[in-house]
């Protein structure tokens, strides 16, 4: 093995390491004491900066648990799952299967589900800009080709399933949430949209016939098979109030021709 | 190196100028102050889109811009990651920025990113390492690079050379750009006692394309680089010595914790071109 590589393989497992790292301070120069000290203010930095990135990503678990059993949750998470890449918004995918596995937090059944939504929400953020919409090249089109255009979600978009209430769970705890602080754990099982109008990630609860609509469209399906999955679900479906909807606020931001 | 000195078409960086930080976006674009160029962190925007690129893209229809990484690792014994290297140039692409700037330092080795600055060993091992990946970086770039000395508390025993003479050479055979770091290097001074007045002279003159100022914190006999203060009174005196040395180097504020009122920024840029002007005049 090269010098180089054996250096920094010894320098990575010290910052690692639990104990002083005393097998790597003979690499550097100054007593071993001092060169300890120093160690773990490299060592603190790794951590504050693994930390901050999982505090970025999940501040509702954040608000939820407390700052204090949150960063211990962030410790153990690096501990198991450290960073592999030099983009931190990148970091903490696997949040969500750490917490459900996570002993101390099993008093909060809901925990690991709003983490798989902040998840979402965090990479909603980073997703790309939708394409401009040109409304004319639709006019004209007769009712029967308006049922086979296809739909396009914004890139941002996501729909998440749960047996909690995750979207209101999510909205009671933003910092410009306003009212009443009450969420009804026992309203069962429903979705969460993620979406982004104007840059901004926003959560809302959608119906199961919505869901069913635009887990259509996200499969790139026709309006035609969309809406036949939506009135599956609630034969009261209503079309147009659902479209106004969601163009309005991004959350579909195209239509397509079909096989265009 | 015609290839690499091409910045036509981008507007050059002159003076003095801020690091632009999310809590500073909106009083930026709102009051659009007076600012010579402004600096943002590459990995910030390396998404594919959204509210950061967005507003990037709005603040360089106004300012020169200039990108710097954190986290490239030029210094990795097992190479550049080529991801990364790939969200760098999407994004290089995209903003069309003034300058490119990384790190003289590593962070990752084997499938571990530690996301910190960690020291090099300044061998000659290590210099014919960190020339071949600033190469890379340039050639898949298509432009010149500069590169920035980083501040440090530990040192190998195994450098053969001081880190301005690495700093030197790899500039010298990879046609890279010097970024002075005037604070890293007085912290580097305090924490390895040497004379960062003599450092100075090691630096070839026409390599160095900018400067970063910042703050420090002691913790006991070591100076931590935390950006979260103002530039202390030694750092500005080295400050002077580098602008008398290498001219009007363009320069840059940096601030990344407690970050405080974007005015205070901009009374350190005040104070820095005054400087800039006084002694090069």
């Amino acid at each position: 093995m090269r010098e180089l590589e054996t250096l920094q393989a010894r320098f990575g497992v010290a910052l690692d390491a639990n104990d002083a790292g005393s097998e790597a301070l003979g690499m550097f120069v100054g007593g071993s004491q001092q060169a300890g000290r120093r160690l773990r203010i490299y060592r603190g930095n790794t951590l504050a900066n693994a930390a901050r990135a999982i505090e970025a990503a999940y501040p509702v678990i954040a608000k939820i648990v407390g700052v204090e059993f949150f960063s211990g949750l962030a410790r153990q998470y690096r501990l198991r799952f450290p960073s592999q890449d030099g983009d931190l918004n990148e970091y903490g995918e696997s949040f969500a299967a750490f917490i459900a596995d996570f002993q101390p937090a099993a008093q909060l059944p809901y925990l690991a589900d709003i983490a798989r939504l902040e998840w979402q929400v965090h990479r909603a953020h980073y997703a790309a800009d939708p394409a401009s919409f040109d409304a004319a090249s639709l006019a004209g089109l007769t009712p029967e080709a308006q049922l086979q255009l296809r739909p396009q979600l914004h890139p941002a978009c996501r729909i998440l399933h749960s047996e909690y209430p995750l979207a209101r769970i999510w909205q009671v705890h933003q910092d410009a949430a306003e009212g009443e602080f009450d969420v009804d754990f026992s309203a069962g099982a429903s979705h969460a949209l993620v979406y982004r109008p104007h840059f901004r990630v926003e959560v809302a609860q959608a119906s199961d016939a919505d869901a069913a609509f635009l887990a259509a469209v996200r499969e790139g399906r026709t309006l035609e098979a969309a809406l036949v999955a939506a009135q599956a679900c609630d034969a009261s479906f209503d079309l147009g109030r659902a479209l106004n909807e969601w163009v309005a606020s991004s959350v579909i931001v195209n239509f397509k021709l079909n096989g265009g | 190196m015609s290839l690499l000195s091409s910045s036509e078409g981008q507007v050059a960086v002159r003076g003095v100028g801020i690091g632009l930080r999310a809590p500073h976006y909106r009083e930026l674009l709102d009051s659009q102050p007076r600012a010579g160029w402004l600096e943002v962190h590459s990995e910030n925007y390396f998404g594919a889109g959204g509210y950061d690129l967005h507003v990037l893209e709005q603040v360089r229809s106004r300012y020169p811009v200039s990108l710097h990484g954190v986290a490239l690792s030029l210094g990795s014994a097992d190479g550049v990651r080529q991801r990364h290297l790939a969200k760098l140039k999407r994004l290089v692409e995209r903003i069309e920025p003034a300058l490119v700037s990384e790190h003289l330092c590593w962070a990752a080795i084997g499938p571990r990113h530690f996301n910190d600055l960690l020291p090099l060993p300044f061998t000659r091992e290590a210099l014919d390492q960190v020339v071949s990946h600033v190469t890379q970086v340039q050639e898949t770039l298509r432009r010149r690079v500069l590169i920035e000395n980083v501040s440090s508390y530990l040192q190998f025993r195994a450098s053969e050379l001081s880190e301005f003479a690495f700093l030197a050479e790899l500039a010298r055979r990879s046609g890279c750009g010097i970024l002075l770091d005037v604070n890293n290097l007085y912290v580097n001074a305090v924490n390895h006692g040497f004379d960062p007045v003599e450092a100075l002279l090691e630096i070839p003159v026409q390599a160095v394309a900018e400067i970063h100022l910042a703050g420090h914190s002691a913790d006991g006999d070591v100076l931590i680089d935390d950006h979260g203060s103002r530039v202390a009174a030694p750092v500005w005196s080295l400050y002077e010595a580098a602008c008398r040395r290498f001219g009007p180097v363009p320069t840059l504020i940096e601030w990344d914790t407690s970050i405080p009122a974007l005015d205070v920024l901009l009374e350190e840029a005040a104070l820095a071109a005054r400087v800039l002007q006084a002694e090069y005049a």
